[in-house]
């Protein structure tokens, strides 16, 4: 446990003495903030219903840019400036490593989560807000993050260069967010596509139930994230 | 305390190493030397549990490097070949994250702190970020987190590369300081460097190991011996070649035409023959005229290229 939290810190560390943390976090929650008030057909002041839905529409979207840009450089910074070798060396194991680099970027997601309080808690003072909902809405919210998170720190153990490894990271995030919409109908392809896309079991969240279905579906794509993860690491002891 | 048994190593088709052995022995300063992609790099990474090998075994103080991984990672500390860092930490910072993998805590950090700052002679930079540094001062970061938890073995890969003729003497202060307490394997393409710095000396190449033993034991092997550069005018090239064939103390290492005629001919005599007059005889015998004949011994330098060409 303290080889993790040391990776955590140091991660910590790198995100805050540089500008990454600072720029990630106020650039969701400007641009999701300005979606939900004031934007498209049905900006928060306009139709006048306290529901706070939006924030999470449009927040899915927003991070799936931005969680890439968040763990891009967890693996590939390392690979690319070959401190990689120095810490795998080290007595860590692989799984480790890629446990504290991921728990550094669930912290910096958790600021990012309590930005998006103003919200709710502004809306509440002005209309009655369905606390069960907001609550289930956040639960999601965060598992889907996570997920996006654990995707790009897969994408960022392939490659030594960050922007493959963003790109990279957007692409594997947009494939399993949309799979619900590459098969139409009800046949067994289709529902089985649905099934695995994130935005399915996402929106369950939204009707304030909390389904093990979906957090073990949430939880099971992190779990395969990290273990991928964990055997690109590893691809060195090849023999 | 490290025990390398046939190891070989293959990337696809490559061999990088193939079947070494060798052992090093407790207290040792064993110098690796050879040519750039010999296998001096491989062989360190295989050392360092960073990749298994692809045949054979490598223990260090008994323990495997494939089976007991951790236990061997706890023993050595590791610079690897142009020493990376973190640019963005700051030194102090960059040590105390390797003591907190390595698990130095509490006063033994506090300890070990005082203590590599102090031999690696950190302190003037010590506040400042990594980025910020000399290559000589990013040399010594290198070297500070490879002994922060006082390991019993140090592997160094080529720690002198890049430094100006002043760092380099301080680096091999350094190792032979560093040496005179723990097991030390360092590799480098620079002959005086294992000279000035290591008990023992392994020439690899190729992937092989071309050669083994003290500084003196590989110079022993060649005492006495002696370069002879000659030019001769108005020598008939295939008579020369007879002559130097007919004495047995002589061998031609390299023969050229020049263009007026002349032969240019690189000897080498064995040792405990002074064959200069016997030449001059036979070169006027057989009306040459020497126009140079310019004797030299024999160095390390000559050993490794003659072994490593």
């Amino acid at each position: 446990m303290s080889e993790i939290l040391a990776i955590y810190r140091k991660e910590m560390k790198t995100y805050f003495n540089s500008p990454i943390a600072f720029i990630v976090i106020s650039s969701f929650l400007v641009i999701t903030n300005w979606l939900f008030f004031d934007y498209g057909d049905y900006p928060f002041f306009a139709i006048n219903i306290a529901d706070i839905r939006g924030i999470f529409d449009y927040g899915a979207i927003v991070l799936l840019f931005i969680a890439p840009a968040v763990s891009m450089r967890l693996i590939s910074e390392e690979k690319h400036q070959d401190t990689l070798e120095l810490l795998v060396t080290m007595p860590i194991t692989d799984m480790q490593i890629i446990l504290g680099k991921y728990l550094s970027t669930l912290v910096i997601f958790a600021i990012i989560l309590g930005g998006t309080l103003i919200a709710p808690i502004s809306i509440s003072f002005v209309g009655n807000l369905d606390s069960g909902i907001v609550i289930s809405s956040y639960i999601g919210f965060f598992f889907l993050g996570a997920t996006y998170l654990a995707m790009g720190l897969a994408a960022s153990s392939f490659t030594r260069n960050q922007i493959v490894a963003y790109i990279m990271g957007i692409v594997i995030i947009a494939v399993f967010f949309l799979m619900n919409g590459m098969a139409n109908g009800s046949g067994l392809i289709a529902t089985l596509f649905e099934n695995l896309s994130i935005r399915f079991h996402y929106q369950n969240f939204f009707r304030g139930v909390l389904d093990s279905r979906d957090l073990l579906y949430f939880i099971s794509l992190i779990f395969v994230s990290l273990l991928v993860s964990s055997t690109a690491l590893a691809s060195r002891k090849s023999k | 305390m490290i025990d390398v048994q046939n190891v070989t190593k293959s990337y696809g088709a490559f061999e990088a190493v193939k079947d070494v052995s060798f052992t090093v022995e407790q207290g040792e300063i064993l110098g690796f030397l050879g040519p750039n992609g010999a296998g001096k790099t491989t062989m360190m990474k295989m050392i360092t549990c960073y990749m298994p090998p692809t045949a054979g075994t490598i223990s260090v103080d008994g323990l495997d490097v494939i089976t007991e991984s951790m236990g061997v990672r706890k023993k050595i500390g590791y610079l690897p070949e142009s020493t990376p860092l973190y640019e963005e930490m700051g030194v102090r910072d960059y040590l105390n994250f390797i003591a907190d993998v390595r698990k130095v805590k509490g006063a033994d950090r506090t300890r070990a702190m005082d203590r590599v700052i102090s031999v690696t002679g950190l302190s003037k930079v010590i506040h400042k970020d990594i980025h910020e540094l000399s290559k000589g001062y990013r040399q010594r970061v290198g070297f500070a987190q490879a002994i922060i938890h006082d390991p019993e073995i140090l592997v160094l890969d080529e720690p002198t590369t890049g430094l100006d003729p002043n760092q380099i003497i301080e680096i091999r202060n350094l190792i032979r300081e560093l040496g005179e307490s723990k097991t030390v394997i360092f590799s480098t393409h620079i002959m005086q460097e294992v000279q000035a710095t290591s008990d023992r000396v392994l020439i690899i190449d190729q992937g092989k190991i071309a050669a083994q033993g003290t500084a003196e034991e590989l110079k022993a092997s060649i005492a006495g011996q002696m370069h002879l550069d000659m030019v001769l005018r108005h020598a008939d090239k295939s008579k020369f070649i007879e002559v130097v064939n007919s004495i047995e103390q002589i061998h031609m290492e390299d023969l050229k035409l020049q263009k007026n005629g002349d032969i240019e001919a690189a000897l080498k005599v064995d040792a405990g023959t002074d064959l200069r007059e016997q030449l001059f005889d036979l070169a006027v015998s057989n009306k040459w005229k020497i126009l140079e004949s310019s004797p030299s011994s024999f160095t390390l330098e000559d050993v490794f290229r003659k072994l490593t060409n």
